[in-house]
């Protein structure tokens, strides 16, 4: 019997709007993700890209067709479980690295571990930990605005992966980079993927970031197509 | 934000401190005004039932000085008649007091009967005695020693004069009154003493009059009044209150960012609301009691330093009273905070509703 994907989602529709103002997006979309796999998502601006990641991710409803992780159907689910899942299961960095500002580069990798009802020195002693796999341990102390764009988004990539997701979603994660930060983190990225042996589904418009993934799938009005 | 929550912050402290200055003010007057109640009339005023006066019964003085609490009994006279001089007369009530060696008369007995310190007036009982002439009024000649306000409980123009005169007046033995009037350790205490002297002298026998009873509508005055003062001054606070809702509304929209992170972090919706209405109660805490603390130092600096002078004149205060309890603190505070959370509670519903894709693309 072939493994459970870990992530599958199927025949996903999304557009916005009402009417003749109505765009759709995308329709009949579907996707499977096995374990160890890594797949780069392409496509021109605004073909809907992240909005397929924040569906993946149960952060926006789908207009048709349903999503499992690990074979369970989050769609079905109330808000509080769906956040509960969201934060076990998935791992999420921005092409922003959206880390709180008030918060110290530690305390921003705890904080998973913290909302999900860790204890203060076990969540800061992972985060250290993963801080330092990442070359950032004499950077624990400090504060977001006084990081580099690459430091900040190898703490997102931590904070992503503290909780050990099986599934690692990643809208543009190298955009805002220069090419060495870039490929460091893109680096780091397929190695928690590995490490973990989750899967890997990754948005970029960077060909060379695209094909350093296992597969590269292209986002059109029909769905995905090999690229 | 920082400026947005800053003037919220500061615009909660001035209206706690309004607040708490406020009804220091008023206690401060009130307590003044309650100490000079308490002062200038019998805490207790024990007087018989069923019959015109407690004679015969020397005992009863004291008995009333034994119960506990009672600092000193004094024997009362008291009776009507008038009041001549000069060829006019006013009828009076007259209260006969050990230790008084002429008449005091009411300012306003004093104004009709041309009559001054120094010179005689006669007092002419109600009651009569028989004479080999048929019946004559008993009367007094006695000098008028000063002319003042009596500090009886009784709010009606009373002259006060010698209690043996007002004995022979009434026709009382020696020793015998019509009432007792008693001082307290503590004038709060009044209805359980006064409970005390009726079961003592005979529940159906004998009346009691506590301070605060002869007192009841100035009491109640000062009571609506102090209920005014809170209500009008308490809107302050409520506008307070909701510039603090304003606040946290603008903190939930422009955090909205924050909140998608969180959410995508694994926060549910009961997370989100509970982390803002969190914010907001910290600001109205941090508020309430920052108002609070300055209220009160500064009432008690105020009256320290007896900073707000009054016209000697007008008032019998020199200056401004302020009087901080535990109980106006208790009561604002405990009204601020709940304000306080009512106020967060939109935004932090704002904040649980958040649409995250939304908040996400926005940056």
């Amino acid at each position: 019997m072939p493994a459970e994907p870990i992530l599958r989602a199927e025949s996903l529709a999304k557009g916005f709007g009402e009417a003749e103002a109505r765009v759709e997006l995308f329709s009949g979309l579907s996707l499977e993700l096995g374990a160890g796999e890594a797949t780069a998502i392409v496509g021109p601006s605004g073909c809907g890209k992240s909005t397929l990641l924040h569906l993946l991710a149960g952060l926006d409803r789908p207009d048709a067709g349903r999503v499992l992780v690990d074979g369970r159907d989050w769609t079905a689910l109330a808000p509080e479980p769906r956040a509960r899942w969201r934060g076990e299961a998935v791992g999420f960095v921005f092409q922003l690295h959206h880390l709180l500002p008030e918060l110290t580069a530690e305390e921003n990798v705890a904080l998973p571990l913290l909302l999900a009802g860790s204890p203060e020195g076990a969540a800061r002693t992972a985060a250290r930990e993963l801080l330092s796999r990442v070359g950032l341990s004499r950077q624990s102390g400090s504060f977001p605005r006084v990081l580099s764009g690459g430091e900040r988004q190898r703490v997102a990539i931590a904070r992503a992966v503290v909780r050990s997701p099986r599934l690692l979603l990643c809208d543009e994660p190298t955009g805002s980079l220069d090419a060495a930060h870039a490929a460091d983190v893109l680096e780091l990225l397929l190695g928690a993927a590995r490490e973990r042996a989750g899967a890997l589904l990754l948005v970029t418009h960077d060909p060379g970031v695209a094909s350093r993934c296992g597969s590269v799938r292209t986002l059109t009005p029909d769905g995905l197509s090999a690229a | 934000m920082g400026v947005v929550a800053l003037a919220a912050f500061v615009g909660l402290v001035l209206g706690v401190a309004a607040l708490v200055g406020a009804l220091a003010l008023l206690s401060g007057f009130q307590s003044h005004v309650l100490s000079r109640l308490a002062d200038e009339t019998p805490h207790v005023l024990v007087t018989p039932a069923g019959r015109p006066d407690f004679a015969g019964e020397e005992g009863a003085g004291r008995t009333l000085a034994a119960l506990p609490g009672v600092v000193s009994v004094v024997p009362v006279v008291r009776g009507r008649g008038w009041i001549t001089a000069r060829g006019q007369a006013v009828p009076a009530a007259l209260t006969g007091r050990e230790g008084a060696d002429g008449i005091t008369l009411d300012p306003s007995q004093s104004r009709q009967l041309s009559a001054f310190p120094g010179e005689e007036v006669v007092v002419v009982s109600s009651r009569s005695r028989l004479s080999p002439i048929g019946p004559v009024p008993i009367t007094a000649s006695l000098p008028v020693t000063d002319v003042a306000v009596a500090s009886t409980g009784r709010h009606q123009p009373e002259a006060v004069l010698p209690a043996d005169a007002a004995r022979r007046l009434f026709g009382l033995p020696s020793a015998g009154a019509t009432g007792y009037e008693l001082r307290l350790a503590d004038a709060d205490a009044a209805a359980d003493v006064a409970a005390r002297a009726r079961a003592a002298l005979g529940e159906t026998a004998t009346a009691t009059t506590t301070w605060q009873e002869a007192n009841r509508p100035l009491l109640l005055a000062l009571k609506l009044e102090r209920l005014a003062i809170f209500a009008t001054v308490f809107l302050v606070v409520v506008v307070a209150g909701l510039n603090l809702a304003a606040t946290s509304a603008v903190l939930a929209a422009t955090r909205r960012g924050d909140a998608a992170v969180l959410t995508v972090l694994g926060a549910g919706p009961a997370l989100l609301a509970r982390v803002f209405l969190l914010a907001g109660l910290l600001l109205g805490a941090a508020g309430t009691l920052s108002g609070l603390a300055v209220g009160a130092i500064l009432a008690i600096v105020l009256d320290a330093t007896k900073a707000l002078p009054l016209p000697a004149q007008l008032f019998s205060l020199a200056h401004v009273p302020f009087r901080v309890t535990a109980r106006d603190l208790l009561a604002v505070g405990t009204f601020s905070l709940l304000w306080s959370f009512v106020a967060s509670l939109v935004p932090a519903r704002m904040a649980a509703r958040v649409d995250v894709a939304e908040a996400l693309r926005a940056g």
